[in-house]
């Protein structure tokens, strides 16, 4: 298991298109894939749990991958969040 | 390129247009391949530029009195070089007759004059209406039509995939089959209308029992001759590829002659219920239309509570400084 903390630095957020992003990148791989944001574990490979995080910016999150994948799917997702969602 | 004959015309219309022919029957072998009327005012003056020659000719008062004022020579000659173009048919409305010399010259030429007993504005705009159905593009499709809370939805997907089982458990439901397996989609302003590609009825191929009569068997109210299609709806199976939408804030759209229809790709799986799925396209594409897009209602109100939360976090920030 892998965990990442991972601060949001897109100014409008973990909004409907990057939230559908993220969720589609996360369910091209194997591994269980979860998201922490407070006292809040949600499945990231679902819209509507990513989605009910409404993860602003600058808030913190981290992320949990578990399984034959984990690392790609940690880089990858990182990758994601580090350039802004293409935003 | 489509075209009709003056007589096939004549036979479906005679009626409607209470048509008669004046000429010979032989002179009904031309054929109308434009979907446009003229009114051959100007070329009977004797304007011959861009005389649109290949419509049907419509000889109202206003050209019958017109001819009226001719001398028999004169009038004998130039209707000698208008039916030279070769013209597919006039027809003279409110039952007026029309000059002898033109009835002999029509007969020679072999060019039909139909007479109608409706006013020319009438008939203009009858006759306008029937052509542009006959010459309107048209093209078919592999598919199942149902009319889903009024909703025309349009079933494609590969052969098996259950396109008629999911029409069938619509009907069931309540709902209405247009046409199974062969839809004939035809341009209708700026829609698409969709009909069976023959009138035998209402029959279904359902896999493993052969063929069945729906109107038969449901009766009356789970048929209907023909739907605009609203939406498509692709059955494929269950791909990890395929990138399937997730909120729908980005509508695909698929272009049926010339029209754009959106289009929702459905995965299908054993023992899922396709069906209701399909009730909730159409109610959803009922919501859009009156103005309400789900998505993008869920999608704003996630945008105002993000940017809420952002502005508190750098007020906060901004006071521990």
């Amino acid at each position: 298991m892998i965990r990442k903390r991972i601060t949001i630095t897109n100014p409008l957020g973990l909004h409907a298109r990057p939230a559908t992003m993220l969720v589609k990148l996360a369910t091209k791989f194997r591994s269980e894939f979860h998201i922490r944001k407070d006292d809040m574990v949600i499945n990231g490979k679902s819209i509507m749990g990513v989605m009910t995080l409404a993860a602003e910016y600058g808030s913190e999150l981290e992320i949990i991958a578990d399984g034959v994948d984990e690392t790609f799917l940690i880089n990858e997702i990182t990758e994601l969040f580090q350039t802004n969602f293409g935003e | 390129m489509k075209k009709i004959t003056v007589k096939d015309f004549y036979q479906e219309k005679k009626e409607d247009f209470s048509l008669s022919v004046v000429t010979t029957p032989k002179t009904l072998k031309n054929t109308i391949s434009s979907q446009y009327l003229n009114r051959p005012g100007l070329v009977i003056s004797g304007f011959f530029d861009r005389f649109a020659y290949r419509r049907i000719q419509i000889l109202g008062e206003t050209e019958i009195s017109f001819m009226q004022t001719f001398d028999d020579g004169a009038l004998y000659d130039r209707l000698r070089e208008i039916l030279m173009y070769g013209i597919p048919c006039f027809i003279v409305t409110k039952g007026l007759s029309v000059p002898k010399q033109m009835e002999y010259l029509a007969d020679e030429m072999n060019i039909a004059i139909l007479s109608s007993r409706l006013t020319t504005d009438r008939l203009y705009l009858a006759l306008r209406k029937y052509l542009e159905k006959v010459f309107a593009p048209t093209k078919s499709m592999h598919g199942t039509l149902v009319d889903v809370y009024g909703v025309g939805v349009m079933l494609t997907g590969k052969s098996g995939i259950g396109k008629s089982e999911a029409a069938l458990d619509l009907v069931e439901r309540g709902h209405r089959l247009i046409t199974d397996d062969v839809v004939k989609l035809r341009l209708n302003d700026e829609t698409v209308l969709g009909m069976p590609s023959n009138d035998y009825g209402h029959f279904m191929e359902i896999r493993g029992v052969g063929l069945i009569d729906v109107e038969k068997m449901f009766g009356i109210q789970a048929v209907r001759k023909k739907k605009r299609v609203g939406v498509q709806v692709e059955l494929m199976p269950w791909s990890d590829n395929m990138d399937y939408e997730r909120i729908g804030l980005t509508g695909n759209l698929v272009d049926i002659l010339g029209i754009k229809i959106p289009i929702v790709y459905l995965p299908v799986s054993p023992g899922k219920n396709v069906s209701v799925i399909i009730e909730v396209i159409a109610l959803n594409h009922i919501l859009k239309i009156y103005g309400y897009d789900a998505a993008q209602e869920y999608a704003q109100r996630l945008q105002q509570e993000l940017a809420k939360k952002a502005q508190k976090r750098s007020h906060i920030i901004k006071q521990e400084i």
